[in-house]
């Protein structure tokens, strides 16, 4: 059963856990991002009251396990990264996660693109209009979309090329992109 | 195809990717990825910061040392509460599973008792409905039981329960007028065969209901005029009479002719009295002393054809002739033969009879 679990996609397994209660599928889930989970809150360990990592990671788990029930989850890497957020900024327990615009633009265009897989014309309308879209962003975002999805560059090359560090330079790829996504979700509303 | 890889590559910018697992995030920061694996990771990282933080995180070299042992335990700790979670639930559903065999059992043997206390209430009652026919023929059989084991096993065979249920009330008639072919036997048959015919009377009086019944039958028959009524039911008696008498001795045969006349002057006789208001009582009496004549009790007819034989009259004359048979019947041939011979000073209807009952002592 785990191992059939384990195949399933985040989105299965947090219907799963949702609908049939299943608590598998809940674990398989932690289990899946666990590593991210210790890794991102290794700076925060020991750092005050209740931060060992016997309680961190349990009270965690749990925070995690019990807005599994309630919240939308469209993509479980930024609701488990906000829960980590809230939890180490010790805000109030109960605000819900809410994924921002920019996320649901994205999430949207990422469907767009799934949806055209198969489909060599769709790809080619849409890439037509990414390509507009790309023509329309400042001279820099798209140089660096350009480089690094076309070109294949990696971040260290990029950034060598501006002599930025590889933190900005990822910071203004991520950017180009959400203003890329936005004028794109404006394109279809008009 | 330059245009298609294009495409492919622009439509990249929005492609999904998976997170980093166990497995690459160190390759990555070791940079022991290749290139197009790399690349892959450093698109997701553009968008994911769960991952880019954990990277940023691990760069450091403090925390690359607790990271292993951390995620070991962590995976750990979340292996073992699935596996408590998922046996809990596996004993969960067993415990329901079981709870809903038990509730089923419960339900079934619930409606099996139900269904056989139903079956049982429905056989009650109709045993109740079937039981006033039965105790009657258990009540007849009893009565054949009780009488004298002389009974030859021909005549039991002949009177079974059925017949006296089915003809329950309408045999109860020629038994009361049943005297006719009893007495008959008595003016011819010599001494031997006597208590024979005498017997088969009482087991026929015996399947029939007891005296006090039969007197109640006849006081009911008193109601309308009394000559017409038992001619009639003498008529109607004598065929099954007859045939009761023919599987018995053979002496029986003999005495077949002589039952027919004697119906035929006790209709004159019956005719006569008609218009006596008297012969009601003494025709009553009479037919209680057959009845315990037939049933075996001479003691008892005796002193009630003594009684009868005080009145004038047909039933005096015939109580008589009776007390005569009877006291044949005893073996008291003394008294037998001054009886007759009183019948014969009457001089009524059965001085035939009587004299030849007397020449035959």
């Amino acid at each position: 059963m785990l191992q059939q679990l384990t195949n399933l996609s985040d989105k299965e397994l947090i219907s799963r856990a949702r609908k049939l209660k299943d608590q598998e599928a809940e674990g398989i889930l932690m289990e899946r991002y666990s590593h991210l989970m210790v890794a991102v809150c290794l700076p925060y360990l020991n750092s005050g009251p209740a931060t060992a990592p016997e309680e961190v990671y349990p009270s965690l788990l749990q925070r995690l396990s019990e807005s599994l029930k309630t919240q939308t989850i469209p993509k479980a890497n930024e609701w488990i990264h906000y829960t980590i957020r809230a939890a180490q900024a010790r805000t109030a327990n109960n605000s819900p996660f809410f994924p921002s615009t920019e996320s649901r633009e994205l999430q949207q265009l990422e469907n767009n693109v799934e949806k055209a897989a198969t489909n060599l014309k769709e790809q080619q309308l849409l890439a037509g209009r990414f390509t507009r879209a790309l023509d329309k962003l400042t001279a820099e975002d798209s140089h660096f979309l350009r480089e690094f999805y076309v070109n294949n560059k990696s971040f260290a090359e990029l950034a060598e090329t501006r002599k930025y560090s590889v933190v900005k330079t990822r910071q203004i790829l991520q950017q180009a992109k959400q203003k890329m996504a936005s004028l794109l979700m404006n394109e279809t509303y008009e | 195809m330059s245009n298609l890889e294009n495409n492919e590559k622009i439509l990249k910018i929005f492609s999904n990717i998976r997170c980093l697992n166990r497995d690459q995030l160190p390759r990555y920061l070791d940079g022991r990825l290749t290139d197009v694996e790399k690349h892959l990771v450093e698109q997701h990282l553009v968008d994911c910061d769960l991952c880019f933080d954990a990277l940023q995180v691990l760069q450091q070299q403090q925390y690359r040392e607790k990271y292993q042992p951390l995620c070991n335990s962590m995976q750990q700790y979340i292996r073992n509460s699935i596996k408590s979670v998922s046996h809990a639930h596996k004993a969960e559903r067993y415990q329901r599973q079981e709870q809903k065999k038990e509730s089923f059992l419960i339900y079934f043997w619930v409606v099996a008792a139900i269904a056989a206390g139903a079956g049982i209430i429905y056989l009650v009652q109709q045993q109740g409905k079937f039981k006033p026919p039965v105790t009657k023929a258990l009540a007849s059989n009893t009565e054949i039981a009780a009488t004298p084991i002389d009974n030859p096993p021909v005549q039991e065979a002949v009177i079974t329960p059925v017949r006296a249920e089915a003809t329950d009330t309408v045999t109860r008639r020629p038994i009361a007028v049943a005297p006719a072919p009893v007495a008959v036997p008595a003016n011819t048959a010599p001494a031997e065969p006597e208590p024979k015919p005498v017997t088969k009377d009482t087991v026929k009086a015996t399947v029939k209901p007891p005296v006090t019944t039969l007197v109640n039958k006849d006081s009911v028959k008193k109601q309308p005029p009394p000559a017409p009524k038992p001619a009639e039911e003498k008529e109607a008696v004598k065929p099954p009479v007859e045939h009761k008498d023919t599987p018995s001795i053979a002496k029986k045969a003999e005495e077949k002719p002589t039952p027919k006349p004697v119906p035929k002057e006790k209709k004159e006789e019956e005719h006569k009295p008609a218009p006596e208001p008297s012969g009601g009582t003494d025709e009553f009496l009479y037919k209680a002393a057959m009845v315990y004549h037939q049933q075996g009790d001479l003691n008892e007819a005796i002193s009630r054809y003594k009684h009868l034989s005080s009145s004038a009259g047909k039933y005096g004359e015939l109580s008589r002739y009776q007390l005569a048979v009877c006291y044949r019947s005893k073996g008291q041939t003394g008294k037998a033969r001054r009886m007759f011979k009183e019948v014969v000073r009457m001089n009524g209807s059965m001085k035939t009879k009587a004299q030849a009952a007397l020449d035959n002592l």
